[in-house]
């Protein structure tokens, strides 16, 4: 990988990991309502596929996926802030503060929104996908799934289809090991998700998803493939979550040395860019600019008002409108 | 106009709906070459090819999953769930995905969606193949539930869905698919949310739906010869409903009775009867009257289905006893 990719990448890590430590800390100190899940651990599987998705294509993210939503979101419209607003409730955010943490989107990104019924879109993504083959788009339509959601019937019924008509469907399959307390293994006949994805016959792949340098090389061979109407495309990557369970840890102290000290995409990403002349100063400074941007969006988040409460009953058809109180 | 089936006024809905609209497919599971389990959708694969008529395997979610995918990148998806009984295998695209999409997102996409089924009982096919489910749906904002009772509201309140930039769960209630009437040619379109006035009266309302309507029709004729006049509206739409002829109606003739096949608890009866009564209280002479199926699934045997599901002699009596009752 050139090291300007790389580098590329490593920005992007970190303004997932700043994202979603700036917004633990206010999630704790009581600022951002709901619930909170996040994608610290897992920076590189979302970096990779970002980097590969255009605004003209389609992702579905999970509810891990708020750095890609910001990434898409800066990206693309410059407007990163206003997914750190939408988790603040704030007229300011993507959808005006009715979707929140769960249901972010913004289609001229690429983002068409997640759904806190896990997986759901498993379904949805199919329809994109059609619709692009039947007006020969090159769109790729991609569904990040956790290997939890895995367990869904939708899961099967969409593979199957996209099989049977050759659908530009990118599977991105986001292995962490648990399904909230449940290990991968037990809750599936196989711990390797690839397992059960190879039987639909189509292109299946599993990568060390925290190793961004050969997350990004799979994630643009999957794109690429999809582009080239090859059909779909089902991607492994095998991560690990910083986030226990709501209550605490509750994994092995082993294997939670492994990933946050041996195995963090981060860490990894430093050697191979110490290894290319990339001194840790150049890093560190990639670092506290990322964090210093994500204090700014919390800013702004923050002093943004809420909604109007005429949003409240607004939109919920588009032919008729519904009385307030 | 002519003389058409329901089936094929809906035929011809989908038929000239597909030539219109570019942007329109069929997607269900036979609706192909064999023009799906009704017929609804015979000729069409013929003529518009399996792109554009496209079948299926047994995949309910993906399915209504494809449809909202499409909708929402502009396609406009007409689904057919083979019976209203399998909904529940769709009912999270539906009701969390299809029916909340244009609000939680806030007016950043549109489902313009039709998931057409054939529901309804009456004809043997037992507790999976005979449900009325409005009332799974009633309580869920965002979805438009319509309902017709008769061919040319067949076809116009089809192509009115097809139309609308909401999603429609339309609902073909299978007793109804031979009934034949008086349909226009060509394209129209029947407003969704509006009921009409099926029949007008006097002395009471009777407010029905789908195949409720043709058995209160017939009550009114047969009341008619002992000076009992019946006004009948029939809803069409289900959700949002055209309140406003529902209590227009009641307000002049005094008296209601609400009549739809579906079990009484948490249904389209409840919720109508509530309306009345707030809405209408100083003009009721009687309490809202109900016809509605007994509280039970609906068993195979036909004498057993037929005590369960309503019949004529039930909205006749109904509108008797609301007829004697007073205040
Ligand atoms: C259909 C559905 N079932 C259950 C839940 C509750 N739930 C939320 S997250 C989760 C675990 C998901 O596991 P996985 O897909 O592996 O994602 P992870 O949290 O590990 O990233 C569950 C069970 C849900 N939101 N939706
Ligand atoms: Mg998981």
């Amino acid at each position: 990988m050139e090291r300007d990719t790389l580098l590329g990448l490593y920005d992007d890590m970190w303004l997932i990991r700043a994202f979603e430590q700036g917004l633990e800390r206010e999630f704790e100190q009581g600022n951002v309502p709901g619930m909170l899940h996040t994608g610290l651990g897992q920076e590189a599987t979302q970096a990779a596929l970002a980097a590969h998705l255009d605004a003209t294509d389609c992702f579905f993210p999970d509810h891990r996926c708020h750095g890609i939503n910001a990434l898409a979101q800066h990206r693309h419209r410059g407007d990163g802030e206003r997914i750190m607003a939408e988790l603040f409730g704030r007229s300011t955010g993507v959808c005006g503060g009715k979707g929140g943490s769960l249901h972010s989107a913004d289609p001229t990104v690429g983002n068409y929104g997640d759904n806190a019924v896990e997986g759901s879109y498993m379904a949805t993504v199919l329809g994109v996908a059609l619709a692009a083959q039947l007006r020969g788009e090159p769109k790729v339509a991609c569904a990040i799934i956790g290997d939890g959601t895995v367990g869904r019937g939708e899961f099967h019924e969409s593979l199957n289809m996209a099989a049977i008509w050759k659908l530009p469907v990118l599977y991105a399959c986001v292995n962490n090991g648990y399904a909230i307390s449940m290990p991968v293994g037990d809750g599936h006949a196989s711990a390797d998700i690839i397992d059960l994805a190879k039987g639909y016959g189509f292109e299946c792949r599993q990568v060390d998803g925290n190793d961004i340098v050969e997350s990004h090389r799979a994630v643009g061979d999957a794109v690429a493939h999809i582009r080239a109407g090859e059909g779909p495309y089902f991607l492994e990557l095998k991560t690990w979550r910083w986030q226990g369970i709501f209550a605490g840890e509750f994994r092995p102290a082993e294997e939670v040395k492994y990933w946050r000290e041996e195995h963090d995409p981060i860490l990894m990403a430093d050697e191979v860019l110490e290894s290319m002349g990339v001194d840790a100063a150049a890093r560190e400074a990639i670092e506290s600019a990322q964090r210093a941007r994500i204090e700014e969006w919390i800013a702004f988040a923050k002093k943004s008002p809420p909604p109007d409460l005429a949003k409240a009953t607004a939109d919920v058809y588009v032919g008729w409108e519904v009385a307030g109180r | 106009m002519s003389r058409t089936s329901f089936t094929k006024a809906l035929n011809d809905a989908l038929d000239i709906g597909l030539e219109r609209f570019p942007e329109m497919f069929l997607i269900g599971e036979d609706i192909g070459e064999m023009g799906g389990d009704f017929a609804v959708t015979r000729d069409l694969w013929a003529k518009y090819g399996a792109d554009r008529v496209r079948d299926t395997p047994l995949s309910e979610a993906a399915i209504v999953g494809t449809c909202v995918g499409a909708a929402v990148v502009g396609m406009r998806p007409v689904a057919e769930i083979m019976f209203a009984d399998f909904l529940g295998e769709c009912y999270d695209q539906i009701v969390n995905n299809a029916a909340k999409l244009h609000y939680m997102f806030d007016g950043q996409f549109t489902a313009p969606l039709v998931i057409r089924t054939a529901c309804g009982g009456g004809f043997g096919g037992g507790p999976h193949h005979s449900q009325s489910v409005e009332g799974w749906f009633l309580n869920v904002p965002g979805i438009v539930i319509v309902a017709p009772s008769n061919p040319a509201d067949a076809k116009g309140l089809l192509l009115a869905s097809i139309e609308s930039d909401d999603p429609v769960l339309f609902l073909e209630h299978k007793a109804l698919y031979r009934a034949r009437g008086e349909v226009p040619e060509g394209h129209f379109t029947t407003p969704l949310g509006t009921a009409v006035v099926a029949r007008e009266g006097t002395d009471i309302t009777v407010v029905a739906t789908m195949r409720m309507v043709a058995m209160a029709l017939a009550a009114a004729e047969e009341l008619e010869a002992e000076g009992i006049s019946v006004e009948v509206v029939d809803l069409r739409t289900i959700r949002p409903y055209d309140a406003d002829t529902v209590l227009r109606s009641v307000a002049k003739t005094g008296r209601a009775v609400v009549a739809n096949e579906a079990p009484r608890i948490g249904g389209l009866g409840a919720e109508l009867s509530a309306r009345i009564h707030e809405e209408c209280f100083s003009d009721l002479a009687a309490p809202v009257g109900r016809v509605d199926a007994l509280d039970a699934p609906i068993p195979f045997s036909v004498p057993l289905e037929h005590e369960i599901l309503p019949q004529p002699a039930h909205v006749t009596a109904a509108i008797r006893t609301t007829l004697e009752a007073v205040r």
